[in-house]
């Protein structure tokens, strides 16, 4: 009888290739779950129309027939509409980031398949990749449909400026905020039930990225601690590209220049904060406990 | 031999208070094991109020609001937030029950249905209260001028108003009963439609012709209207969707027929739910 030789694989280590399918599997399983749901998805594009709405009627209603006129003065800018809808399309995906890798671990705690994950051989890093290319091609999609239909709405061309550099903006905007959700991630594997402070984030997130205002009417503290962030960078720099508000460094260039500089930093901060406070609770209670 | 005809026992008003707050009790003790979301709801109050602020104030030109305006953003944001609690937490709170696997149990207790009901917003009124004098407190601060006027008339439309949309609270929690999860997204997407045609956050002057025609037809604007006009002493021009008696008369009679109208559909609900077997069902 011959010995059967098998591929010269180490037993338990997955290939890329296993990897990969491993993670387009979790992108694909959630992207079904979400088309059960269609009211979620229309709630996704209702949501920023209505966040937008709010300051632009309040601004109609205080600034009447002159609004473009303060708002220019005030911003740098005359098309308020511009602005509101891009800083909340742009929360949306922002929000939508680190809402949907909380939920996910939260989820995977609650029906009892969070320590399974880390016992299959594929790497949980694939898992919660597969989670944040879900999230991202969920958003981007809601958000971009709102703002044509918000634009379409209230009666602004929403394809105007530069689009290339804009799109440059979301793009290596997208790759810090992941590496920044891994730190919700972490408050949700310490807290458990981080609901309230999850909440809480959601408005600082708002608040630092400058939604509804330029953060240039921050006190300096604050603007500090918002540019921090690399969403801030990210929203400046679209409505810069699209609107003419003007960068933070005046080229865009520059600004993109420190988006790279967070595309480095913030996935190694994250990933360091995640997997301290990982094994701490692992050492602990365990990662199953809710 | 003689058949026992079993009566169904009704219960003593005592014993209807006695369950109502137990079930306050029960409920504040539960928000009590959550500090942190006692924190964070006070940060995050904090944090909009600024938000809304400043963007109130990149359309001021002097970079302060005027009283007119501070006056509708603060008052109609407290409305907000009471007409919130109280319209979605009834419903959201049956549903909590039935995932939990508890509401059968207690239809299957001898204790009031509608105190148990009731008090499940009941504490969070309190809270809610005591936010919104913090948010006024915070946005007098940031905003620099707010006018206060007739306190008391203003408390005796919110308690109409309250009643009303307890009212809307049981038809709620009665469709929550038909429709289970899908009512987490009908909730948002009333929420967002009460923020616009309830105009809390900016005059309905603000709102297209046909939108502001949509705001009369209901009681919840003509309430957030009335409230803020009356704080505001009346100024030209408020109330704006109707005449002060003619929104006086709207608000009280939503606070007297909405939660006899609401709590009928919810025991329709119910009674329809215990007659498929799908009130534990999630």
């Amino acid at each position: 009888m011959s010995a059967i030789t098998l591929p010269n694989r180490t037993p338990g280590k997955p290939g890329p290739a296993a990897l990969i399918s491993a993670m387009f599997a979790t992108v694909r399983a959630r992207l079904l779950i979400v088309s059960r749901y269609k009211g979620q998805l229309l709630n996704e594009i209702v949501t920023p129309i209505v966040l937008a709405a709010m300051p632009i009627l309040l601004g109609r209603a205080t600034a009447g027939d002159r609004a473009s006129e303060v708002f220019l003065a005030n911003t740098g800018t005359a098309n308020y509409v511009g602005f509101m809808l891009i800083g909340s399309a742009v929360f949306v995906i922002v929000s939508n980031a680190f809402w949907h890798v909380a939920n996910w671990l939260r989820w995977e705690m609650e029906t009892g398949t969070l320590e399974s994950i880390y016992l299959t051989p594929t790497h949980r890093v694939f898992v919660a990749a597969g989670t944040g290319i879900y999230s991202t091609s969920r958003s981007t999609v809601g958000a971009f449909v709102a703002y044509l239909i918000g634009s379409a709405i209230m009666g602004i061309n929403p394809f105007q400026g530069d689009l290339l550099i804009a799109f440059l903006f979301i793009l290596f905007g997208l790759i810090p905020l992941f590496g920044m959700t891994l730190l919700y991630g972490a408050l949700v594997l310490k807290l458990k039930e981080a609901n309230a402070m999850l909440n809480l984030m959601q408005w600082v997130v708002n608040f630092l990225m400058g939604v509804f205002f330029p953060i240039t009417v921050m006190p300096a503290a604050a603007q500090f601690i918002a540019k921090l962030f690399p969403p801030t960078w990210m929203t400046n720099g679209v409505r810069s590209a699209m609107l003419g508000v003007g960068y933070f460094f005046n080229e865009w260039y520059f600004d993109l220049a420190v988006l790279w500089f967070f595309m480095l930093a913030a996935p190694m901060l994250g990933v360091w904060a995640f997997k301290k406070v990982e094994n701490s609770v692992r050492r602990n209670e365990g990662v199953g406990q809710f | 031999m003689t058949a026992i005809t079993p009566t169904t026992p009704k219960a003593t008003p005592a014993q209807v208070f006695s369950t109502f707050w137990a079930m306050v009790r029960k409920e504040l003790t539960v928000l009590s094991r959550y500090p942190v979301d006692f924190i964070a709801s006070f940060f995050q109050l904090f944090i909009i109020v600024a938000i809304f602020t400043l963007a109130g104030l990149t359309f001021s030109e002097t970079g302060q609001a005027t009283e007119g305006t501070s006056g509708v953003v603060v008052y109609g944001f407290i409305m907000f937030m009471f007409v919130s609690d109280t319209l979605w937490t009834i419903g959201f709170n049956v549903r909590h029950e039935q995932v939990q696997g508890t509401l059968e149990q207690l239809y299957l207790s001898p204790a009031s249905k509608f105190a148990s009901l009731i008090a499940r917003v009941t504490h969070l009124l309190i809270w809610t209260s005591l936010l919104s004098l913090m948010s006024a407190l915070i946005m007098k601060a940031m905003l620099g001028s707010l006018p206060v006027y007739n306190l008391g008339r203003a408390l005796f439309f919110l308690v109409f108003i309250l009643l009303g949309t307890f009212g809307i609270g049981f038809a709620f929690a009665a469709l929550t009963l038909r429709v289970k999860e899908t009512a987490n997204s009908l909730a948002n997407l009333f929420q967002f439609a009460f923020m616009i045609l309830g105009a809390c956050f900016f005059p309905f002057g603000a709102l297209p012709e046909w939108m502001q025609s949509i705001s009369r037809l209901l009681p919840p604007a003509h309430g957030v209207d009335l409230f803020r006009s009356t704080l505001m002493n009346y100024p030209p021009g408020f109330p704006e969707l109707a005449s002060v008696q003619t929104e006086t008369t709207v608000v009280i009679v939503f606070g007297l027929v909405m939660p006899v109208l609401g709590y009928w559909l919810f025991r329709r609900a119910e009674h329809h739910a215990r007659e498929k077997g799908s009130l534990g069902e999630f």
